[in-house]
């Protein structure tokens, strides 16, 4: 199959799947694309650059990538320390994502309570466990209750920003859709230019 | 004027056009960046081709310091002539540093600061007033990139003969007016990809039909990873990093994101860098790093022929050679998905995969390791894009036909 010239717009054809991975159910496929030149219809006929002639669709890979790292968000499988802390860096080029606030609040969300709750208590090593579990418990008592007070403030101060910044997202987000609508309606008012 | 601007160049039957070609450092072997590279590169072909080619540069080796090493004067390599010119010795390198800094945090400058910012940037006195006596001699002045106030002094002298290549990524400087009426003086642009032109569409209304893409053009090689293997010493598979280690790269991203990868999914998989910076990484990450500084370019080559992928973590990017040269080697990318130059080579090139977080880092890495006749396919597919469309015939061809035409 030869390579669309002079035309423009894009096309991809697929000539179905060599092998189906298995992450989601990513598909190599053999796809076909014309020519991708945004210049070309105000200077000449002939393609600048062409694209991905007889290539594998990368985008439909990455599109499987990223649906299945979106499941995995979904189902908390990335509520980790190391995660959160590998992300901070990340944070600055995250800003442009359209669903970046959405996606960091829900993970606020999800944080925002320190979990001071009572938790079992295991001692791996077989040689005086019992004594080593219940020295463990005594600790976490007296840590508890020495910090008890510590912590439901700070729990409350986390709980009280993650609503307000919540309040926040949303009223901004309503306005502008409202402001979104009113910018269209008046722009549909406008005559229309030559 | 806008008749002189509209000017064309000589007929093709009188010769080829004479170029001076203007950036703020030579390139040299593993030295300096993308843009140096590029320019220079693209002056020793337009040299090669035939007619007059300078290339115009300052003494400065250290684009921290921007000292001045090289004596002044003319010198040939490789058949191109380089003239050598000092940076102003007066530049206020504190004034600019602190306007800099300003733009950095998103701050506006007055006018005055603007001015400033821009005329203690790499500065050359000497190097404007030898090409205002030489201009009539040039019939095309190629000046980039677009940051340094060089670049925008010499548009200043002749702006209906300067192509602007300009290297352009979206970040604060971009932003600043003195950019924007940079864009709109000169007669087009040579962008390194469909993206950056794109930004420039956005960033200043910069119609189309005056900027062509042209790229720069990589020469084929063969690579042998097996001897360059036996040194590494292991036998896990790596993901590679080449060029400059800092903050801005995102290689403090790459060693977070590989260490979190290594803890979460016990999988070894390591990191190699080849080039020049202090490598920030988690102290639990070092033992799997191997940093082979600066390397001949063959055993870069190597290096890339033998990674998992090529990992480009850097958002601000208006081309990428090395991705490109890792394409060549016959291994994929796994570049950023904030940086639309790097994501759009691995799209048209069906040779890379792109994220944003690290979920996608972690799912596309644990797929590359999981899809080995995938993963080659890709690579083999990125070695054919970059033979067709970053060869220097093909190169050539749009900077003659089309960018000299602009």
């Amino acid at each position: 199959m030869g390579r669309p010239g002079g035309r423009l717009g894009a096309f991809v054809h697929m000539d179905g799947p060599l092998r189906t991975g298995h992450v989601g159910a990513i598909c190599l496929r053999r796809a076909r694309f014309g020519l991708y030149s945004p210049a070309m219809s105000t200077t000449t006929q002939t393609p600048e650059m062409e694209i991905g002639a007889a290539g594998v669709d990368v985008e439909r890979i990455v599109a499987e990538i990223r649906a299945e790292a979106d499941r995995k968000i979904a189902a908390g499988l990335y509520d980790d320390a190391r995660v959160a802390r590998a992300e901070r860096s990340n944070l600055v080029q995250l800003l442009g994502e359209d669903d970046f606030l959405t996606f960091y609040l829900k993970g606020l969300r999800d944080a925002v309570t320190v979990d001071i709750s009572d938790f079992e208590i295991h001692e791996r090593r077989k040689w005086g466990a019992p004594l080593l579990v219940r020295f463990k418990k005594t600790l976490w008592s007296a840590l508890k209750f020495y910090t008890y007070r510590l912590w439901s403030q700070q729990n409350q101060v986390n709980e009280l920003f993650a609503t307000a910044l919540d309040g926040l997202e949303q009223r901004y987000r309503e306005k502008i859709t409202q402001l979104e609508k009113r910018v269209a309606e008046l722009e549909r008012r406008l005559p229309p230019v030559n | 004027m806008q008749s002189e601007i509209r000017q064309p160049l000589p007929a093709a039957d009188s010769g080829r056009p004479a170029l001076a070609f203007v950036c703020p450092r030579l390139a040299e072997a593993g030295a300096v960046g993308g843009a140096e590279t590029l320019i220079r590169r693209l002056a020793e072909r337009a040299a090669r081709a035939g007619g007059r080619v300078e290339l115009l540069t300052t003494c400065a080796r250290d684009h921290f310091t921007w000292k001045n090493e090289w004596p002044a004067g003319r010198r040939e390599f490789d058949g191109l002539v380089v003239r050598f010119f000092p940076v102003d010795e007066d530049r206020d390198a504190a004034a600019f540093a602190r306007a800099q800094r300003r733009i950095g945090r998103g701050e506006p400058l007055t006018a005055a600061e603007e001015a400033a910012w821009l005329a203690h940037s790499v500065p050359s006195r000497a190097l404007c007033d030898y090409l205002r006596g030489a201009l009539a001699s040039f019939d095309r002045v190629l000046a980039g990139p677009y940051l340094f106030g060089l670049t925008s002094a010499v548009a200043a002298l002749a702006p209906e003969k300067t192509l602007l290549i300009p290297c352009l990524h979206d970040e604060p400087f971009a932003y600043q007016p003195a950019i924007r009426r940079l864009f709109a003086s000169v007669r087009g642009c040579l962008f390194n990809s469909a993206p950056e032109r794109e930004l420039a569409a956005r960033l200043y209304d910069f119609p189309p039909r005056r900027g062509v893409v042209v790229g720069m053009g990589l020469e084929p090689f063969t690579a042998d990873p097996a001897p360059l293997r036996k040194r590494l010493g292991f036998a896990a598979p790596y993901l590679l990093y080449s060029g400059r280690r800092e903050t801005l790269k995102g290689t403090p991203l790459l060693c977070a994101y590989v260490q979190t990868f290594r803890a979460r999914t016990g999988r070894d998989v390591r990191l190699v860098f080849t080039g020049s910076g202090a490598i920030e990484a988690p102290e639990a990450l070092r033992p799997a790093i191997t940093d082979l500084g600066f390397v001949s370019e063959a055993d870069k080559h190597a290096a890339m022929a033998g990674a998992l992928a090529f990992a480009h973590p850097s958002c601000l990017e208006s081309f990428g050679i090395v991705l490109l040269e890792s394409f060549l080697a016959g291994t994929p990318g796994l570049v950023h998905a904030g940086s639309p130059a790097l994501r759009a080579l691995c799209r048209d090139a069906g040779a890379g995969l792109w994220f944003r977080h690290y979920g996608d880092f972690e799912t596309a890495l644990n797929w590359l390791l999981d899809h080995e006749a995938e993963r080659r396919a890709l690579g083999a597919l990125g070695a054919a894009y970059v033979r067709r469309e970053y060869s220097w015939t093909a190169v050539e061809r749009r900077f003659f036909e089309r960018g000299l035409r602009l």
